[in-house]
């Protein structure tokens, strides 16, 4: 049985994630739509908002949901999907997770990724924040859950915009310079269209997402490749997004030895990591690599590149990260591993 | 290896950039007379030498401010050893991470994936 596509609906207090959701719930494209709400406080308010639909919903009770997220949401995905086989529930083709307003949905994005329990059965499919148009910008100053929030989205949807117009107030262009990859839509009422904000392969395994992160509109200030490691970036709110460049094959264990440093070291400053990778083991066959801070799916290997350019590209949303650091740390590490295996020829 | 001028301008970089990741306040200079030895030197706290030799790998050694005698605190084989240890003398408190590969393939939404 196909994997159940799993989405996140994460967003600030306030910015409209349950009234977003609410509507979605009466498009019939998500009629099968399983929903996991998680409440927050003494009121589960929001639960009782989406109770209102004919979703199957199931309402986590041990407070914050990144706070109880390896025990509360992996069993209740895992009871999800067992009541389904069994025939118990409405065969839902879909799970659609509510955070709180505070939380922090890397730890959600983990859980999903490798809890063996239930990583077989389930895929994650796309990250969708929500803004306030009205009050995001402020949000964004005070609290940055909000902007951590907005730059591990892979889809915004700016909320509230029958109230103020974010272009006129430039909170489009925070989030553009935010999180530049991710495509911003808008909602009024909550009304947007689900179409281009579920499927689509936002995390799949062709590194369509990944070639999204390429395109030019949104890294512009990604320089042209002379043949080595480069980057480039835009900065926003602290968080920086580059593209990580190198015109020639990469090892495998240089790879391993770069990830691995960036997870140990930087793993909370690494937003998100996407890749197309020539390795050099596989000529011809371009890695697809994705992590959410030190969390990577395993890599997937493509039988031919998907366009004209063969570099390897990684592009990372971090905070904090200077990516001439990254640049160096790569070219320190496949230095390193290049003289370890030309002594190991000569021995 | 070469440990040519443009070697030696990577891992400063590399160790200057670990230097603020881990919040540290200091400075990391290549030892004038000898290229192949990086000093770091905090701002608070005794001064590191780092030594890359090409059989050996990168030897760690921390010099006594009072004495001035250098101690050895080991070696390693490749620089992501060598980072760890600078961490963990340098900046116990700073947050590591290790590389965690999911249980979970991304979707494969055509054949072309394995």
């Amino acid at each position: 049985m196909a994997p159940v596509p799993v989405s996140v609906i994460t967003g600030f207090l306030g910015s409209g994630k349950t009234t977003l959701l609410a509507r979605l719930l009466r498009d019939p494209a998500l009629a099968r739509a399983a929903v996991i709400v998680n409440e927050f406080g003494a009121v589960g308010l929001d639960h009782l908002l989406v109770e209102a639909s004919d979703e199957e919903i199931v309402l986590l009770d041990s407070g914050c949901v990144c706070c109880s997220v390896r025990g509360d949401l992996v069993r209740t995905a895992g009871s999800l999907l067992a009541r389904r086989a069994a025939g118990t529930i409405a065969p839902f083709e879909r799970i659609v997770i509510e955070t709180t307003g505070l939380a922090d949905p890397a730890p959600i994005l983990h859980a999903l990724m490798t809890d063996p329990a239930i990583a077989d059965s389930l895929c994650l499919e796309s990250v969708i924040a929500t803004v306030d148009a009205a009050a995001g910008a402020a949000t964004l100053d005070a609290h940055p859950e909000s902007v951590k929030q907005a730059a591990i989205a892979d889809r915004i949807v700016v909320t509230k915009t029958d109230l103020s117009d974010p272009a006129a107030n430039g909170l489009l262009e925070r989030l553009r310079a935010l999180n530049p990859a991710a495509p911003r839509l808008t909602a009024a009422h909550g009304v947007v269209d689900s179409n281009r904000l579920f499927g689509g392969g936002m995390h799949d395994a062709q590194g369509a997402d990944v070639r999204r992160w390429l395109a030019a509109e949104a890294l512009p200030h990604d320089s042209a490749d002379h043949g080595h490691v480069h980057a480039g970036g835009r900065r926003g709110d602290g968080i920086t997004t580059f593209c990580v460049r190198r015109g020639t094959p990469l090892r495998a264990v240089t790879l391993t030895l770069f990830l691995q440093v960036l997870a140990e070291h930087c793993g909370a400053r690494l937003l998100r990591l996407k890749g197309l990778v020539d390795v050099l083991e596989r000529p011809g066959r371009p890695a697809v690599i994705h992590g959410v801070q030190h969390v990577f799916h395993p890599p997937t290997w493509l039988d031919a590149w998907p366009d004209a350019d063969r570099t390897t590209r990684m592009v990372v949303i971090a905070h904090g990260l200077d990516p001439l650091w990254l640049e160096a740390l790569l070219d320190a590490l496949d230095a390193e591993v290049a003289e370890r295996v030309s002594t190991a020829r000569e021995d | 290896m070469r440990n040519d001028a443009v070697w030696n301008a990577r891992i400063s970089r590399v160790l200057w950039g670990a230097l603020e990741v881990w919040g540290v306040s200091g400075t990391v200079v290549p030892d004038p007379d000898d290229a192949n030895v990086f000093v770091i030197s905090p701002r608070t706290g005794p001064e590191l030498r780092v030594r890359r030799d090409a059989a050996a790998g990168w030897a760690v050694t921390l010099r006594d401010p009072a004495s001035g005698a250098e101690v050895g605190l080991g070696r390693h084989a490749g620089l992501a050893g060598l980072l760890r240890r600078l961490r963990d003398e340098l900046a116990p408190e700073a947050p590591a991470g290790r590389l965690v590969i999911g249980a979970q393939q991304m979707p494969d939404r055509d054949a072309g994936a394995r």
